[in-house]
């Protein structure tokens, strides 16, 4: 019967690699297409990759903890009858590809892409002739006679160890690669020297997770590409303060919760509309703007992970009830760590909101290639002048970072303007 | 593009790069102003085993024939004709120019006959067609540095290959193996020869076991070895080398010492690195389609080098991008008895700290070796004392040149030495050697 071997797919823009957060399937297991066979961790989020086939699953390659990278095989598939499929590739018969050779793996019964279009076999040597599906025990791995006697010198498993020899063959550099990288995730290797005589580890070595390692590229990005300016303000917000806990408690019977969020994501939809160069994406090289007919505000979230910006989706359709809805439920999703990559696409502008923890005035990383992100501080009561006399104000502080290269001073504070005047003025949200 | 991959040179770096170019299915030109096969084939590894398998057959007549119970030899009537062995020489360069004619045309190479000039980074001039690609591969090689400016007196390897009488007195100037070598086969064939080495020592890159061992085999052949003869301090005259208040007379001054690259014409720069063309670890030009493998590269002066060199860049170009790890080639060198290496000298594993065994089995006790006469050498396993693995191996042999393939899957496998020591070895050969060397650093040789 034919197999077909499963590659880990493109899920999401630029994404080049993945680990292996769960599998969902074993070996030997049935499966019908679209079953999930697998949870990776991506770039943010934790994807669930179903299957395109039906069959037998033959193979599973890598193990939980494992990077598989785009185009890497992720399972074996054995078809049923009527799946039909291009069967694996004869190494023999391969006249393209120098793979062949010596590329190529069959360690943890790796396979490796040659050249994007076929997948094969590098080497038959150490693949077992039937896959068996109540097999459990580990074939031999292939190993050079130093690689071998080093892992049990080190007590390594070698079966953990993906080799990168000639036929996936594990060789010494691969055993030493792994004890470094081990000790490097146990923070061993500094942290058990003592430093300037004392005993005690004077650092912690950790290693980076996948989603540190995003934001610290899309920060540098960020900052890199863009001309970062900013401006502060405050704005009056009582009206805003009364109407938002007279619905509150409406809202809560529907098992609603209302926030400031909603007004403020409408107030700057309804602000984005009038000050299109805030919505906006510039194409230096190719010489033009870009400006977007559609508004989708990425919200950033904290979690223990780090930071997440999922996006909600056409605010200035949305009523606050409706954003209110949308803000819980994406809320839940982060927290159930359930965002896909298709939460966070397409944002054209961003909102981060820090006051709930703390912080008046912030200068917020752009979200690149967006042109702005929205900071907002902690409501306080202050006191404000209105109609000659000093009165309790509910004051709301106001950060604004945006792309000089595409807006200028004058329009960023013009743009803030229109926010300020929406949240003051609550009602003007809905006048729209 | 008129062509995938442009290769200008066809020695051992260029034919077997546009081979296998050809095989991946590539488009190739392969441009060659002179004799496909280059340097190598023509001029070098192949007229010289050929000539030195002649010169140790004439003294093995000579010298070991009654021993063997052939009587009747005249030693009087005995003589060496120099140009009949220079026609087998090229008989067999000829027969071997064929076939690689053959396998070029056989995987759809196409050769052009005639010189090139790169013109751009995709664009070359052969002759007067105009031809546009890809890639270029540079393999034009190497030419010998000459002693004096004028070049007057010396005689390249080329020139020396395509004589047809050889005089009495002749000096080599050079420094490694190939010079060694052709000492060597002068002195068998009964001419008066002087190795005159620019450097301190000779082999540079042979283990300092390797170089005494050829320094007593020269010196058993009464060549004169003069060490240390930079070119500052010699001077060179017409039959005449001075050397430190020494007159050194000569009516042969074969210069085998340093090259440099030979370059192909050119309209663009491409940056040197001293006399040889600079290239990154993926043998690319300081132009990134431009690609430089053998020994125009200045990283090694060795055939089978410059092949895998060649290869490698094919296989970059391909896709599949790997290491090219030099420290698993073997070093063959075409002595009497013949000696090769492989991996690391017992000097660079000192360097490195490493904790080493050194285990050798001498052939005087090999069955085999006594039988043929050529009881002559040894296998010298260098090992790391932790795990036991084969680091380096040395040999002296009749045939070291070929048994040196076995060291070179050890190392290749990451072998140990129990894996040596476990491998049965048909008996008699003498091969039995790697065995016997490896049990000894296990434990104990049987035959020791």
């Amino acid at each position: 019967m034919a197999k077909y071997i499963f590659k880990f797919p493109d899920i999401g823009e630029g994404l080049e690699e993945g680990i292996i957060l769960e599998w969902k399937v074993k070996k030997g297991q049935r499966i019908e297409a679209g079953d999930i066979l697998v949870v990776m961790e991506t770039d943010k989020v934790a994807a669930e990759i179903p299957s395109p086939k039906s069959g037998t699953i033959t193979q599973l390659f890598g193990k939980e903890g494992d990077v598989i990278k785009v185009g890497e095989a992720l399972v074996e598939i054995e078809l049923e009858a009527g799946e039909e499929t291009a069967p694996l590739e004869d190494p023999a018969k391969a006249t393209k590809v120098e793979a062949v050779e010596e590329e190529g793996a069959g360690v943890v019964g790796t396979l490796e892409v040659a050249t994007g279009a076929a997948v094969m076999r590098a080497s038959d040597e150490g693949l077992e002739d039937k896959p068996q599906a109540q097999e459990t025990k580990k074939r031999k791995v292939l190993a050079t006679p130093v690689a071998r006697a080093m892992a049990k010198d080190l007590g390594v498993d070698i079966n953990q160890i993906k080799g990168t020899g000639p036929g996936g063959r594990v060789t010494k550099k691969d055993i030493l690669q792994y004890v470094e990288r081990q000790s490097k995730t146990s923070g061993q290797t500094l942290a058990t020297q003592p430093a300037y005589g004392t005993q005690e580890p004077r650092v912690e070595v950790e290693q980076l997770s996948q989603i540190r390692k995003t934001i610290a590229h899309n920060m540098i990005r960020s900052k890199h590409n863009a001309a970062h300016m900013a401006v502060f303000d405050e704005v009056e917000i009582s009206r805003l303060v009364e109407i938002r806990s007279r619905y509150k408690e409406i809202y809560a019977r529907e098992g609603i919760k209302l926030t400031y969020l909603p007004f403020i994501l409408k107030a700057t939809a309804l602000a984005l509309k009038k000050h299109k160069a805030l919505n906006a994406e510039m194409d230096l090289e190719g010489g033009k703007m870009i400006y977007k007919k559609y508004y989708n505000i990425g919200i950033a979230v904290d979690t223990p992970r780090g930071l997440i910006v999922p996006v909600i989706r056409d605010v200035d359709r949305l009523s606050i009830k409706q954003i209110a809805i949308e803000v819980q439920n994406i809320t839940r999703k982060v927290e159930e760590n359930k965002i896909t990559l298709d939460d966070m696409r397409d944002g054209t502008f961003s909102i981060t909101s820090y006051g709930s923890i703390g912080g008046k005035f912030a200068f917020p990383v752009i979200n690149y290639p967006q042109v702005g992100i929205l900071g907002i501080g902690r409501i306080t009561e202050q006191p404000v002048v209105r109609d000659g006399q000093v009165v309790v104000g509910k004051v709301l502080p106001l950060s604004i970072s945006a792309d000089h290269r595409v807006v200028d001073g004058a329009e960023v504070s013009r743009f803030l303007n229109t926010i300020m005047s929406y949240l003051a003025d609550p009602i003007s949200l809905m006048m729209e | 593009m008129d062509y995938d991959i442009i290769i200008i040179g066809s020695g051992p770096a260029g034919y077997v790069s546009a081979i296998r170019a050809g095989q991946l299915g590539m488009k190739v030109a392969l441009i060659e102003k002179n004799r496909v096969g280059g340097l190598c084939l023509n001029w070098g590894c192949i007229p010289s085993k050929a000539m030195i398998e002649s010169a140790k057959f004439y003294r093995r007549v000579v010298k070991d024939a009654a021993k063997f119970g052939i009587e009747g030899i005249d030693r009087k009537k005995i003589s060496f004709n120099y140009t009949k062995a220079m026609n087998r020489a090229n008989s067999i360069v000829k027969r071997l120019t064929k076939g690689i004619e053959f396998l070029l045309k056989k995987n759809n190479v196409e050769v052009i006959p005639t010189e090139a000039k790169i013109l751009d980074e995709h664009n070359v001039s052969a002759g007067n067609r105009l031809l546009s690609t890809r890639y270029i591969l540079i393999a034009t090689g190497s030419t010998f540095k000459p002693i004096t400016p004028e070049r007057e007196y010396e005689t390249s390897i080329q020139q020396f290959y395509e004589m047809e009488e050889m005089p009495e007195r002749i000096v080599i100037y050079g420094y490694d193996a190939p010079s060694v070598e052709v000492a060597q086969m002068l002195a068998f064939i009964d001419r008066k020869v002087t190795l005159l080495v620019p450097n301190d020592t000779i082999m540079p890159l042979a283990d300092d076991f390797l170089k005494d061992y050829a320094l007593r085999l020269l010196k058993k052949e009464k060549v004169n070895v003069i060490l240390g003869a930079t070119r500052d301090k010699i001077k060179v005259e017409k039959g005449k080398i001075t050397f430190a208040d020494e007159f050194i007379e000569y009516d042969l001054l074969l210069n085998l010492s340093n090259r440099q690259a030979t370059l192909p014409q050119m309209d663009i720069d491409l940056r040197m690195d001293g006399d040889f063309l600079w290239t990154n670890d993926n043998l690319q030009t300081s132009v990134d389609n431009i690609f430089a493998a053998g020994d125009v590269n200045g990283k090694s002066r060795f055939a089978h080098i410059s092949s895998a060199e060649g290869l490698f860049v094919i296989k970059w170009i391909s896709g599949v991008k790997k290491e090219l790890d030099f420290t698993k080639f073997p070093l063959n060198m075409y002595t009497h008895p013949e000696m090769a290496q492989i991996g690391l000298t017992e000097q660079q594993i000192k360097e490195q700290g490493i904790d080493y065994k050194v285990s050798e089995f001498s052939l005087s006790a090999n069955g085999k070796a006594l039988a043929e006469g050529s009881n002559e050498g040894v296998v010298r396993i260098l090992s790391e004392t932790k795990y036991g693995e084969v680091l380096g191996v040395q040999i002296v042999a009749d045939d070291a040149t070929d048994m040196i393939s076995e060291a070179a899957a050890y190392l290749q496998l990451e072998s140990t030495i129990y894996d040596v020591a476990s491998t049965v070895h048909a008996h008699p050969t003498i091969s039995e050697a790697f065995m016997e060397a490896g049990l000894e650093a296990v434990d104990k040789a049987i035959h020791k």
